[in-house]
């Protein structure tokens, strides 16, 4: 069946000249979306190679309706097309369809005119070998973590309290709103710096890299923030692109990247310097809370109010501990002055002593003088004999007889006159 | 980082416009040589002196701030529409 044989049967009234090159302008023919569809199905049913497909992909989303139909999307990393596997086909088929699996189908191409959609009726099914997308993400994981671009001892720590933060993300949509209110709510502080791009479709791994490029050069960034809101695999397809992945790992400063929703893992997710389940989650792990900084910036005040009383009560303590220590030092003052009262008594007592010693000496003295006196010589029965001239006799031959002797004995004296003498008589008095 | 001699030169106005993580840092700093040893009772009123302007100046900023949004070049953007 040609093309020209369909179009004739759809228009109400055939082109004044469909075949003139030239042709005459007519006014618009306003067709009904029945008769649109119609012509788009006749279109696909007439292309032979239409009919008879052979199409590898990876079945996404497949239902099962109570019909016992199945129904999917088939799909590789940039386009999509929906299938239909009837009852009687999935009966007999090789395989049962399952989100994810790589399959290879056979059968035609026909546009579903109640919806305006084309469709992919499938009569064979079977499981293809690797090549699917879960296969591709596995080995450039493991080939760039094999690189070191996912190790640990890469991430740097974020900013704490950074001044300007870089982002990388579209500018439309629900992401640069939702990081924008939680940055105003949260840290109002920072600058933010946007550097817009596109995140789905095959232009957009390029795209994101040059925006992420364009962070990187600018000087004074502490964070970059690269995120993209929810989708399907195919739409973060781009966040598992080799050249997106270096680039993240490559960011001039530490960067956060925020992709889909939490079970959503990328592999510039295992690039970046911290992995954020959400893009405003990102935005939160880049800021601290400006409420919390506020209450630590109050008790940063108190600690030094706190400290400069402590430091004055310190100082008190101080001048009281120190008029305490003068205060204490009067008890040794006395202490002093009974010392030198006791010294003195001591001094005292020790002249004392020595003059009672001397007086003692002096006593004992007079005793020896006593004893040594004529006196008591002449009490022991003593007595002195005195010549006329007064000089002591000692000899008998130095008076003569007639001379005048005066004795002196111990009370009294005798005048006497001497008989006569004799040389020898003193050893009468000694028997 | 302000030191000590800056921060007297500064009015209440010009410090409350630096980086409010450089006020926090240097409050922070001025807190600590208040509560370490050795100063005296003069120079711990002085650094208290700096503490209360310090802390008036965070305030003063966290109360002022508005988030600020610079965009880069709006090459790239074109084309953000999804492709088919």
């Amino acid at each position: 069946m040609a093309p020209d044989a369909a179009q004739g049967s759809l228009w109400d009234e055939p082109q004044r000249a469909p075949e003139s090159p030239h042709p005459v302008r007519a006014s618009p023919r306003i067709l009904r979306v029945t008769d649109l569809n119609r012509r788009v199905r006749s279109l696909l049913d007439a292309d032979a190679i239409l009919a008879d497909v052979w199409v590898e992909g990876e079945v996404s989303q497949p239902s099962f309706p109570p019909s016992g139909h199945c129904f999917f999307t088939l799909k590789d990393a940039n386009s999509q097309v929906r299938a239909a596997l009837f009852r009687e086909e999935l009966t007999r088929a090789a395989v049962r369809p399952t989100h994810g699996m790589n399959v290879i189908i056979h059968g035609r191409v026909r546009a579903y005119e109640l919806q305006g959609v084309y469709q992919l009726y499938v009569d064979t099914i079977t499981a293809a070998g690797a090549g699917d997308l879960h296969a591709q993400y596995e080995a450039l994981r493991n080939e760039l973590a094999a690189a070191g671009l996912f190790e640990e001892g890469r991430k740097r720590p974020i900013a704490r309290w950074p001044r300007r933060i870089g982002v990388v993300t579209s500018p439309v949509g629900a992401v640069w709103r939702d990081i924008t209110n939680v940055l105003r709510r949260r840290y109002p502080l920072a600058v933010l710096v946007l550097s817009p791009t596109v995140v789905q479709g095959t232009t957009a791994a390029p795209a994101i890299v040059r925006a992420l490029q364009r962070l990187y050069a600018q000087p004074d960034l502490d964070t970059i923030i690269l995120a993209r809101g929810g989708g399907s695999l195919e739409d973060l397809w781009s966040f598992n692109d080799e050249r997106v992945v270096r680039a993240v790992a490559g960011a001039s400063v530490p960067i956060i990247v925020g992709v889909g929703h939490e079970s959503d893992v990328t592999l510039a997710d295992f690039a970046a310097d911290l992995r954020a389940p959400t893009p405003s989650a990102a935005a939160e792990l880049a800021t601290p809370d400006v409420t919390q900084l506020g209450t630590v910036v109050v008790r940063l005040r108190d600690r030094a109010t706190a400290a400069l009383l402590g430091r004055a009560a310190e100082r008190r303590r101080f001048v009281d501990a120190e008029r305490r220590a003068l205060v204490g030092l009067a008890p040794d003052i006395d202490a002093a002055r009974q010392r030198t009262s006791d010294l003195l008594d001591r001094g005292a007592r020790a002249v004392d002593a020595r003059v009672a010693r001397r007086r003692s000496l002096v006593e004992s003295a007079n005793g020896t003088l006593r004893t040594l006196s004529p006196m008591a010589t002449l009490a022991r029965g003593y007595a002195v004999a005195l010549t006329a001239d007064r000089r002591i006799l000692r000899d008998a031959g130095d008076v003569a007889a007639g001379e005048p002797l005066q004795v002196i004995v111990a009370r009294g004296r005798v005048e006497a006159r001497v008989e006569r003498t004799s040389a020898d008589g003193t050893e009468e008095l000694l028997s | 980082m302000i030191d000590d001699a800056q921060l007297d030169a500064l009015s209440d106005r010009q410090l409350a416009e630096r980086p409010f993580d450089e006020l926090v840092v240097v409050l922070q700093q001025t807190v600590q040589r208040l509560e370490g040893g050795s100063i005296g009772l003069e120079e711990s009123i002085r650094l208290y002196k700096h503490g209360l302007r310090l802390h008036a100046a965070c305030e003063t900023r966290l109360r002022e701030a508005e988030l600020t949004i610079t965009e880069l070049g709006r090459r790239g953007v074109t084309g953000a529409e999804p492709e088919g």
